[in-house]
């Protein structure tokens, strides 16, 4: 009920190898920038290559599957929803970011993983 | 093609009367921001959580919710994710999350329109 109102997919490459960091109750969170990119043909005709960055945020077993199993420039499907959350910056001012929080993770690219599915609603 | 690879779909509210801008070419430009709420239970009962997006849409769209959304209104979007950097006023270097309009649909259940 509450994905049909918050709901994101994105197909794209990583930016780098998932950072990874683990809580004293060993619970995990994973951060990754992936990379989705479009291809479209502007008003002159020219095709135009367009690429946006996002920030992917998972948790639990979500964020084990990628510490495990995806690296640097890996292609990946998931379905996430938007959070925006404030932060502090280390002069102590307050920001604030918007980061898809990853639901659901299809690997793509690389070796016998290729296709694989992990859903792990969280 | 493009769509599969960056999609994003809303359903929400608007916080605010959309703002719009016409550029000299005569193009418009909507922008407003929709509140998207999710029901969480938990041990002690339900709460709610509100989670705010910023929103944009052009051209034709821009100038049908010029006409017809206004604060508060229902409404669910497709659309796709930009992370741009713009200048503010003090000339400093931000980050903003954009949801770029495909397609958007007004929900008015009790209305006859």
């Amino acid at each position: 009920m509450n994905n049909l109102r918050n709901k994101v997919q994105l197909i794209g490459n990583l930016g780098a190898d998932p950072e990874i960091v683990t809580f004293e109750n060993g619970n995990k969170l994973a951060k990754v920038n992936l990379a989705t990119n479009e291809t479209y043909t502007n008003a002159k005709g020219e095709k135009v290559d367009n690429t946006h960055w996002h920030r992917l945020t998972a948790w639990g077993k979500t964020a084990e599957i990628l510490e495990a199993y995806v690296k640097k420039g890996e292609q990946i499907a998931i379905e996430g929803k938007l959070i925006t959350r404030e932060y502090e910056t280390k002069e102590g001012g307050k920001k604030y970011t918007t980061e898809v929080h990853v639901q659901e993770i299809l690997m793509l690219g690389g070796g016998a993983k290729n296709g694989s599915k992990v859903e792990t609603k969280k | 093609m493009n769509n599969l690879q960056n999609a994003v779909n809303l359903i929400g509210r608007t916080g605010i009367d959309p703002v719009i801008r016409t550029f000299e070419n005569g193009v418009k430009l909507a922008k407003f921001s929709i509140a998207t709420n999710e029901t969480i239970i938990e041990a002690n009962g339900k709460s709610q959580k509100t989670q705010w997006h910023q929103i944009v849409a052009w051209g034709k769209k821009a100038e049908m919710i010029e006409k017809f959304v206004k604060k508060g209104q229902l409404l669910a979007v497709d659309g796709k994710l930009i992370n741009r950097i713009f200048k503010d006023a003090s000339g400093n270097n931000k980050k903003i999350t954009e949801i770029q309009v495909n397609e958007i649909l007004l929900i008015n259940p009790k209305k006859a329109s």
